[in-house]
This record gives structure tokens, sequence and C-alpha cells, in this order.
């Protein structure tokens, strides 16, 4: 799986209403090629709508999303998603669910199966290729999801809330896992994510949406050193500011 | 622990029939050893093997058309929600109606035949087995769709890859329900209809005063009813092992 160069994301001007309720308004956005981005904001403030409009699941009612040098119109290839509750089929194996996507663009059973595999050694769940998703744990299940969003080799990767039902011994690891494997593959990631804490170790900047309707309220250069998985990022005094600073940011939006 | 359960149910059932018998409650009543005696001597008559082959081509008839019918209307009624929302209306009132009452309809339009106990057979499963696989379809978790739709995934790629394995465990109910019904259907519409196969011997017997071959043959009814059941929860057993 040779990675594909990553790709910047530009929002132009997104609205987006669901009936009477106004979810976005006027959303100006630009995620670089490359850049790790998180979206966080108080619940209800229209973050995952951004990311399924970003994915081309949710249509804007104006202004225009564009990913490479795609408008987006609806799901594309560039873009894999990875869902808070998962969404792997209960009724295939770790290995099928991982081939998923593969099967779906037409892939050879044969391509299919090695990348699959690769994938699936990626997120450390080799061994697991033949077990059901109901055998396995949150965690496991969830680097399923990831596996299965880095099989078709994806130049972004669309994060719905990943580590929101996963313990946190587990989610610790599982965030220095992606913080690795992030950086051997240059992807441009978007994470939508209610954790200030998850929101700072991870990201190289973090966008603050402001609730009902969602505008950008503030953005947040992330300066610490990377890799961050490697030194003990969360215990520096830097880390710690830049938490209090987004939690001063949010705490005014309550 | 469940062998040993089921071992004494059996067990306890003999033995309230047994007492049953001595009581005697009737003195119509046979005793389990006086219908296993008539069991065997309809066995060995051949009577029950041939009454049982005309009565599982009506079975197989009916049943066969509930699923082939069934199965396909209840995905596409689940699919196609305005077919569902109109179709569901026929199926509630079949389901509710007392399916007996069809039966003088049914002796007029096709006859006194093995046919007829089919059509039978048919309209008490069919609704049953289209209901689920309708329900099935409606119960498709949405972030599975979704999921799908974030791959790019076509209209067929989304009935074929999510939709049809999400229902096939409620459509794997409807036909053990439907199977249920099936037989339930058969020997109704071969004790009140068409005189044909186990029904039609329950029937002589009974009019006969031989109570023993009576009991014997609903007897032989309830094993081939109870054999067909649990082939199809193997089946069902083995294609949705994903759940154990």
């Amino acid at each position: 799986m040779a990675a594909p160069a990553p790709v910047p994301i530009v929002v132009d001007g997104v609205s987006k209403a669901f009936g009477p309720v106004q979810a976005l308004v006027d959303i100006h956005l630009r995620v670089r090629a490359g850049e790790f981005l998180s979206l966080i904001g108080p619940s209800g403030c229209g973050k995952t709508t951004l990311l399924k409009t970003l994915a081309g699941l949710v249509p804007a009612d104006a202004g225009r999303v564009v990913v490479g040098d795609r408008v987006v119109r609806g799901p594309g290839r560039e873009c894999s998603v990875v869902f808070q509750d998962f969404a792997l089929l209960p009724w295939a194996t770790v290995q099928k669910n991982v081939e998923f996507g593969l099967l779906l663009r037409g892939v050879p059973a044969a391509e299919r199966a090695g990348t699959a595999r690769r994938a699936i050694g990626k997120v450390g769940l080799a061994g697991f290729e033949e077990a059901y998703p109901a055998q396995l744990s949150g965690g496991m299940q969830q680097r399923v999801g990831l596996a299965r969003a880095l099989a078709v080799s994806p130049q972004v990767l669309l994060m719905d809330e990943p580590f929101a039902s996963i313990d946190e011994q587990t989610r610790r690891l599982f965030q220095d896992d992606l913080l690795r494997l992030w950086s051997e593959e240059r992807k441009t990631v978007v994470l939508v994510t209610h954790s200030m804490e998850e929101a700072i170790y991870l990201s190289d900047r973090v966008v603050v949406l402001s609730p009902r309707p969602g505008r950008v309220q503030q953005e947040l250069d992330v300066p610490l050193p990377r890799p961050r998985e490697t030194a003990d990022v969360r215990a520096t005094a830097d880390f710690a500011r830049l938490v209090d600073g987004l939690w001063k940011i949010l705490r005014k939006l309550q | 622990m469940v062998f040993a359960l089921r071992t004494a149910s059996v067990v306890a059932f003999l033995l309230l029939w047994e007492w049953a018998a001595r009581v005697p409650i009737s003195f119509n009543f046979p005793s389990p050893g006086a219908t296993l005696t008539a069991l065997i001597a309809l066995v060995r008559s051949g009577a029950l093997l041939s009454a049982t082959v005309t009565s599982l081509q009506s079975l197989l008839l009916g049943f066969g058309g509930a699923v082939v019918v069934g199965v396909p209307l209840g995905l596409v009624m689940g699919v196609v929600r305005p077919v569902g929302r109109v179709a569901r209306v026929y199926l509630d009132v079949l389901i509710a109606l007392p399916t007996a009452a069809l039966i003088p309809l049914v002796i007029l339009s096709f006859g006194i035949n093995i046919a007829s106990s089919a059509v039978i057979v048919f309209v008490f499963s069919a609704p049953f087995v289209a209901m689920n696989a309708y329900g099935g379809v409606r119960d498709v978790r949405p972030r599975l769709v979704e999921m799908a739709q974030a791959f790019d995934a076509s209209w067929g790629q989304l009935v074929t890859r999510i939709v049809l394995p999400s229902a096939l465990p409620m459509v794997m109910a409807g036909l053990r329900y439907g199977l249920s019904r099936a037989f339930v259907g058969l020997i109704v519409a071969e004790l009140l209809l068409s005189p044909f196969g186990l029904g039609r011997l329950i029937m002589m017997s009974r009019s006969m005063f031989e109570h023993d071959r009576m009991f014997a043959t609903v007897l032989w009814t309830l094993l081939l009813a109870g054999a067909a059941l649990t082939a199809l929860a193997r089946l069902e057993a083995r294609l949705l092992r994903w759940r154990a």
C-alpha cells in the first residue's frame, strides 16, 4: 500500500439546516495537506454534521467543500470515515470487514485479501482475521474500523469521535498507535472529538465550533513537538497550558 | 443440563399420559403403549408412509411457495417503502383472519385435491414469512448503510451487501414460524376439506373409534413437525454462526 500524497481540504461558506434547525452557518475552514485537525465544541454544535459534509454523506445547503481538486458532491475515493460506533458488519469476520471497502470498489479477491491482511497488521490485530466483531472488545473493534478505513489507501481520514466508546487505558494506547500510523502514512486527518486532552494531544490545530447554529468560534494552534507518542507530552507544562486554554474557550460557549 | 431437562420433560409427559389413560379420563383414551403398538402397525401396513408422502407433497408445495413468494415480497416491501405500506395492510388482514374460514373458498376455486391443501398451507404460512422478512429489512442499522455509502456503494451493493445480510436473522425466524404454521394449515386442510394424507388417516381412525390409531397418527405428525423444525433450526444456526 503505497500511501498516496495527502491532499488539502477547503470548506468555503458551508451552511446546513435540518428542517427548522440551523446546524451549520457559513463555515470557512482550510485543512492543510497532511495536517491533523480536530473539531471540538459543545454537544449539538454540528461538528459531526460538518464531518459528514466533508465525507459527502450530508449535502451542504450552501457553500462548497473541496477535497484535493474535487468539489464534494457525494462520497469520494479520497476519504475514509471512521465511525464512533465502529459500524462493523456483525456477520463478517475481521478479514471480511476490512476487505469491505475494497470489495465495494471492485478490487479482485486475491489483492483484497492481501491488502486487508496488511491493514490488519498495521493496527495490531494480526491473528484475529477470522474472529467476528462480537468476539472483540470495543477497542479492538475500532481498530478493525480503522483498518477498514486505511485498506482503501485514502488521502483523507475522517474520524467521528472514534475513541468515545472506548475505555481510558485502551484509548491512550490506541491514540499513540494512531499517531504512529499517521506519521508513517502522512494522511490529512479531521477528527471530531469532545475530549480537550485528546484534541490537544493528537492535533496540529484545533477548531472550536459554537453551538446551534455551528460556526467556527476560534482556531487554536498546537505547537507541541512531534513525535508525541514517544515523549511524555501529556506530563508537560505546555500540554497542560494548551488544554487549559482550550477549556477557557469552551467554557465561554456553554 | 439441557439434555437432562429434555429427557426429564419427555419422561414426565409419558408418565402423565400413562396416568391419564389409567384413570381413565375417558374410556376412549389410549395409553402410550397402545399408541406405540398402533404406530408400529401403521408403519408396517404402509398406510402411514403413503399418507405421509401425500401430506408432505402438499406441505412442500405450500410452504415452498410461501418461501419463494413470501421472502422476496417481504424484502421488496422493506426496500421499497410505499409497497410495504400498502402490502402490509393485506398481510395484517391475512394474519388476523381465522384462516380456516377461507377453506370453503379455496375448495370452490381449486376443487378437492392436493393442490387446495397446498393453497391452504400457503395461506397459513406465507403472511408470516413475508412479515418477518419485511421486519428484517426495517431493522437494518442505518449506520451500516451510512458506512457503505461512505465507500460510495451503489444501490445494488447496499441491498446485497448490507440489507440482505442484516435481514437474514429475521428471515430465518420467519421461516421457522412459517413452517410451524404450515403444519397447522396442512392438518386443518386435510381434516376439514380434502380427504388426503395424514389428516384423512386421523379422520378415518376417529370415525371407526380406533383411537389408538388416531393418537398414533397425531403423534407421528408431531414428530414430523419436530424433525422439520429442528432441521431448519440447524440450518439457521449454521447461517448465523456469527451470532454466537
